[in-house]
């Protein structure tokens, strides 16, 4: 397993899988975690103040009918167990029953996997959730924020315990290869010789393309030319490279030949 | 093979695994049918060869990431590990609990030995000096001991017994869990945990014995204090487990000890959650209460026994069945 971190903030890492090819993913970073904890406190506080405030309004109400004794006690005991539950119950039942996400990590995409690959079990879960008296909660926090920034895989002391990384979830957006096939119809009466570019020029010319219709005007000539400098050498050797074409339309062109 | 190519060709079984990746995340494998199961492993396949022939023909594309993450959500739901079930509880309970406590008696003897220093220290800082007392037990109980009657009667007869029950269990599982993750401190939290109850335990018994209430307090605490306790020391065991890895890895980094005997600590630690439940009950309900002294010291004995029997000499032969 190799670990290559191409800027402070967006660390990739290999998995490696039973079909022997290797898994890369992107492992969550500092803030989108801090700010997952955050929301998952939000959501826990949210709870806990809406019970503590009936539990304030039924000790107001001094009324002795035993029905009225009866809900209050009851609130007061949910008020406990909620308040144990957040510290103790919350991200270890949710990240079990979530294959690995509480509620704000699931809305920053992020979950927690096995360092090798494979889910969570629950014992794993439990692992890294019971240390975070240690390493998440109040002004411990600051280590295990620390040891996110500095450790290879952004591990915290549970994480390293339980043998788990937080990842980054990139939701998949197909829509940037729907011009393949409108080009493809596009140039099937195009019958120029084909030009090859490699794997990045394409993706790059084909991402161009697919959005460029929500660039403003200034914006999309700048990022053609820009494009179109960069492509110029792949067309070498054909009329292409002669043509006198404005940028926009030549890499329009490039594509029917590609 | 031209990336638009490669792409025309195989978006439509890459769209195709992924709406299905969709429905069984939502419903899980069970409200799926065995064709839904073969089709999902048969397009998982086939992405992972996209997948590779990707990784070497289209290296540094969005492409490439996007089939990552495909992979990688199929990878997880289709590896996903063994369910809770009934049985895997069971397996828990009768032999991996047990077991690993007696892997781990030097810890155990360790957290015994702290918690009997705290106490005995409690007892000699009262019998020295009995303001000592102020410094661990908070007012309202100290100036309970000083008109002759122990501070129990007054809690239990204010606060509701759900209420008092459920407090009573939550804080001391609190406190038992965060004596197993103050492990991780090298154990300086463990061992500060068990040394402060153990050392309050010495000053109430030394301090109400000073008052008259010894008999009173033992009569209290004989129901549900051996359970209480031994589970606290236990936690701590748990605790000083990790700390132990942390300090002494042995042949393993100290992060790979870590992880191995986390494995085995956290069962010690879980144990303690039912036993404060029990005592917690106990505490509440039959310790205050006017059932006679042998009936509670008869229970508190029983099941402070029992628990040691269990996780001394039980699942010694349980079947062995990993997985």
């Amino acid at each position: 397993m190799t670990t290559t971190t191409s800027s402070w903030d967006a660390r990739k890492t290999e998995l490696e899988l039973p079909e022997e090819i290797d898994l890369q993913v992107e492992v969550a970073n500092v803030g989108s975690r801090t700010l997952a904890i955050l929301l998952d406190i939000a959501l826990a506080g949210l709870v806990l103040f809406i019970v503590y405030t009936l539990m304030i309004l039924f000790a107001r109400n001094t009324a002795d009918d035993w029905m009225t004794k009866l809900t209050s006690n009851a609130v007061t005991t949910l008020l406990i167990l909620l308040i144990f539950g957040f510290q103790w119950v919350y991200f270890n039942f949710f990240e079990w029953l979530w294959n690995g996400q509480t509620p704000g990590k699931r809305l920053l995409h992020l979950r927690v996997i096995k360092a090798d690959g494979s889910p969570v079990s629950g014992i794993d879960v439990l692992l890294r959730n019971l240390a975070r008296p240690i390493d998440t909660m109040g002004p411990m926090g600051l280590l295990g924020l620390l040891m996110i920034f500095v450790s290879r895989k952004a591990q915290r002391l549970g994480d390293l315990m339980a043998q788990t990384l937080v990842i980054h979830e990139v939701a998949i957006d197909w829509s940037i290869f729907d011009q393949v096939v409108r080009e493809a119809v596009a140039s099937s009466s195009v019958t120029a010789p084909s030009i090859r570019l490699t794997a990045g020029q394409w993706e790059l010319l084909h991402r161009y393309l697919s959005r460029r219709e929500t660039f403003p005007d200034d914006t999309r000539q700048q990022l053609a030319e820009s494009i179109y400098k960069s492509l110029k050498p792949a067309a070498k050797g054909t009329e292409l490279e002669r043509s006198t074409l404005p940028a926009q339309e030549w890499l329009i062109e490039l594509a029917r030949r590609t | 093979m031209n990336l638009g190519t490669f792409v025309r060709k195989n978006r439509p079984h890459w769209q195709k695994l992924e709406s299905m990746l969709g429905v069984i995340e939502t419903r899980g494998p069970r409200g799926t049918d065995r064709l839904f199961l073969r089709e999902l492993t048969a397009l998982y396949r086939m992405t992972t060869g996209d997948l590779a022939f990707a990784q070497t023909h289209y290296r540094g594309t969005t492409l490439l990431l996007f089939l990552h993450q495909l992979v990688a959500r199929a990878h997880n739901q289709i590896y996903r590990p063994h369910r809770f079930s009934a049985k895997v509880f069971d397996i828990f309970i009768r032999r991996d609990v047990p077991r690993a406590v007696r892997e781990h008696l030097p810890a155990v003897t360790w957290s015994i030995i702290i918690f009997l220093m705290g106490v005995g220290l409690g007892l000699s800082a009262v019998q020295f000096d009995e303001r000592a007392a102020s410094i661990i037990l908070p007012s309202s109980v100290l100036n309970s001991i000083y008109s002759g009657q122990l501070w129990t009667g007054s809690i239990f007869s204010v606060v509701p017994s759900s209420i008092a029950s459920t407090y009573l269990f939550t804080s001391n599982i609190s406190v038992a869990l965060l004596a197993f993750a103050g492990g991780l401190s090298c154990g300086l939290i463990t061992a500060a945990i068990l040394f402060q109850n153990g050392f309050m335990l010495g000053v109430a018994i030394k301090l109400c014995a000073n008052y008259g209430l010894l008999g009173a307090l033992l009569e209290f605490i004989a129901g549900h204090g051996l359970l209480e306790i031994s589970s606290i020391l236990v936690a701590g065991a748990a605790g000083f487990v990790l700390a132990n890895a942390l300090l002494n890895p042995g042949s393993l980094s100290r992060i790979d000890a870590l992880a191995q005997e986390g494995r085995s600590a956290v069962r010690m630690a879980l144990i303690c959650v039912p036993a404060l439940v029990v005592a917690g009950c106990i505490e509440t309900f039959i310790s205050p209460s006017h059932f006679p002294v042998w009936f509670k010291a008869a229970l508190g004995l029983t099941l402070g026994t029992s628990f040691w029997l269990y996780l001394l000499f039980t699942g010694k032969s349980a079947p062995i069945k990993t997985e």
